[in-house]
């Protein structure tokens, strides 16, 4: 089969799942609308019990019903809706957030590149140290090595990344005499952008890395262990060997290659994970990234905010699908090819 | 010089699980000469597939080889011989590596497994060449092409980047045979190589085997459980039972004058086409659990032919005339009786 018709297969394929996406954010961006107005009441009753409870006086309703006005709150969902996806659309721009009283998409701006770092290297660590794991616990199954790695990781599956983040930063204040909070040290954390700040970021990024990185490491290499376990014993391994290849090379040919199919179609529900792990993380160690803001605006209903977080997250476990479904297209001819 | 090839002296192959210890292979002996076939017989778990592993040390990591030799006489070249006992070989050593895919190569029984999905044929076929060669990778794709047109592929220089899961059972098994061919083996085994294909395609790959072998000049050691087939291809017969060679000998004489009782009940149980209908003879029982073997004679549950001490005493080789070998009390007490009246 030539090589233009395979280019041509695959340009096809690029299409259908970039539309097939497209339909999948708008859907989504529906649905978490809808969500955040789900729950009765709106900011302004939130703001107005805030009041009451502060002991302060009173709103007057008509007071509510200017501030409703002012936000749009008045009208119908659909119509809101529309306002909201169209600005995003052509103005690129999220509404505004009552409880910072600034444009949500500073806040989105300011908070989502250290969400996208965070979960990204814990990505790329989750996957560094998952992949060989699970290879040597499947090709040395049973071995001391085996047992020690699967109670490792059991332990990683178990323990809550919160508690863990709680023990760390207890563990820090007592005997490092600092607690380990937030990515950045005091001096820098209202500074520009520089590469000192850069470096300052990195030292302080490893721990909250690791923190959300390790219950879905745990689970990779189960995933890795078993795939592999399936294809060791397959025909084709026997026949690569029955060649002379040297074991090494005709592990990470054949039935590594073959496992890492599962693997990499884990992409997908991996992303969103980390991105959820990392809310309540982010919360102990106080880090400036989305999580917090997101679970503050979803408690007090600012849904600008929250509406464009859930909407910005989503498309990024879209593009994780897409990226692990163009991987898979790549790795493996029968998807390729139908 | 001689014409042997390997030779292979009690070999015994246990695999150790978790219920016990299966003597999948136990006291093999065999001798496969240069350029001829050799066809190896048994029922399903008789351990024939374990068997020819072993000449490759590729046996499944719970079996272990526990004693015996493999005697290979490998020609350097043309008066120079040196013999390597693979048995003694280390697994995932470079030695056993130099020999597997160049000197033997083997063909399987699965070739819808057999080949890997993620790769092409061609790049299957040009792994082995460029491993055990120093062809460059233009030329190893040119012998890659030819040898996939010697073995019957239409359009090779198309199929050539087709991947496995596009062929047929029939190319694909073709296209194993193409690589087990690229390095001039010595020998080719082959792990019943046409059990998983339709009749008429298994017609056409024997025909392919036999021409091919001719064609090489290599030694053939092939297994299967269709007598029919050995009838076609062998030059000598080894029958295997439960781990033993109960009976070897050229192909006439194992086809017309069969020594060891399971020998001739297996030749019994071919179908026959006659006139009048007859009830096809079977072999009585079932082939015993691996992990509790009978004692004495492994066949002698089921024999129609079984004495008393056949379920005690192990029978040792009897030689007839012209390499003919069988392992049957029947036969030694005659020697016995006969050596009795002798002296």
């Amino acid at each position: 089969m030539d090589l233009e018709r395979e280019v041509e297969d695959m340009w096809k394929f690029l299409f259908r799942r970039t539309l097939a996406m497209l339909f999948t954010v708008w859907v989504v961006s529906i649905i978490s609308f809808a969500v955040i107005q789900l729950p009765p009441g709106d900011y302004v009753t939130t703001l107005m019990s805030q009041m009451v409870s502060q002991g302060g006086r009173e709103l007057t309703p008509e007071y509510a019903e200017q501030l409703r006005e002012l936000y749009g709150l008045n009208e119908s969902m659909y119509v809101q809706y529309g306002k909201w996806i169209t600005n995003i659309i052509f103005k690129g721009q999220f509404g505004y957030s009552f409880v910072y009283k600034r444009d949500a998409v500073e806040l989105i701006t300011e908070r989502m590149p250290m969400t996208f770092a965070l979960s990204m290297s814990s990505f790329v660590l989750v996957w560094v140290i998952a992949l060989p794991i699970g290879i040597y616990s499947a090709v040395r199954k049973y071995s001391i090595g085996d047992y020690i790695f699967t109670f490792l990781g059991f332990i990683g599956l178990a323990v809550p990344s919160f508690l863990l983040a709680l023990i760390l930063l207890f563990v820090s204040q007592k005997y490092l005499g600092q607690a380990m909070i937030g990515l950045f040290s005091q001096e820098f954390a209202d500074a520009a952008w520089s590469w000192d700040k850069f470096v300052d970021m990195l030292k302080h990024l490893w721990i909250p890395t690791i923190l959300i990185g390790l219950g879905g490491t745990a689970g990779l290499i189960r995933t890795m262990r078993a795939n592999l376990l399936d294809e060791l014993n397959k025909p084709y391994v026997e026949t690569a060997r029955a060649k002379g290849l040297s074991e090494t090379r005709l592990l990470l040919k054949y039935p590594v290659r073959h496992a890492l199919n599962p693997f990499v179609s884990t992409i997908g529900w991996t992303l969103p994970n980390l991105v959820a792990g990392e809310v309540i993380v982010a919360i102990v160690l106080n880090l400036p990234t989305s999580g917090p803001v997101l679970y503050r605006a979803l408690q007090s209903q600012d849904m600008f905010v929250a509406a464009g977080f859930i909407l910005l997250l989503s498309i990024l476990t879209v593009i994780g699908t897409f990226i692990s479904d163009l991987l898979l297209a790549v790795l493996d001819p029968r998807i390729r090819l139908r | 010089m001689s014409d042997t090839l390997i030779e292979v002296n009690d070999l015994k192959i246990h695999f150790f699980t978790d219920e016990g210890v299966v003597r999948a292979v136990d006291g093999v002996d065999l001798t496969i000469e240069r350029g001829k076939t050799l066809c190896l017989v048994g029922e399903s778990g008789c351990g024939k597939s374990v068997a020819c592993r072993a000449f490759l040390q590729i046996v499944h990591s719970i079996g272990k080889i526990v004693s015996g030799e493999i005697i290979y006489h490998r020609r350097v070249d043309n008066n120079f011989e040196e013999t390597i006992d693979i048995a003694q070989l280390n697994p995932k050593g470079r030695q056993i590596r130099e020999i597997r895919g160049k000197e033997i190569s083997m063909i399987f029984q699965e070739p819808m497994t057999s080949l890997s999905p993620m790769y092409t044929v061609g790049n299957q076929i040009m792994e082995n060449i460029l491993l055990h060669t120093n062809l460059s990778k233009e030329e190893a794709r040119q012998l890659c092409v030819q040898l996939l047109d010697q073995v019957g592929i239409p359009q090779p220089h198309r199929l050539v980047d087709e991947y496995p899961f596009r062929l047929s059972g029939g190319m694909r098994q073709r296209a194993m045979i193409a690589m087990a061919l690229s390095c001039n083996p010595t020998l080719l085994i082959a792990d019943e190589p046409t059990t998983a294909l339709d009749v008429t395609t298994q017609a056409n790959i024997l025909d392919l085997m036999r021409n091919i072998q001719k064609e090489y000049q290599m030694a053939l050691l092939f297994i299967t459980h269709d007598l029919g087939v050995v009838a076609e291809i062998a030059d000598t017969v080894a029958v295997m039972y439960l781990g033993k060679i109960v009976e070897s000998g050229d192909v006439d004489t194992i086809f017309n004058n069969p020594k060891h009782p399971y020998t001739q009940a297996l030749l019994r149980s071919i179908p026959k086409i006659s006139r009048t209908r007859e009830k096809l003879d079977t072999i009585q029982g079932m082939v015993p659990n691996p992990y509790r073997r009978p004692g004495g004679c492994p066949f002698h549950p089921r024999c129609t032919q079984a004495m008393p001490e056949c379920s005690t005493m192990v029978p040792s080789v009897t030689r007839f005339s012209d390499g003919h070998t069988t392992r049957c009390l029947l036969y030694e007490n005659i020697t016995t009786k006969q050596f009795a009246e002798l002296s």
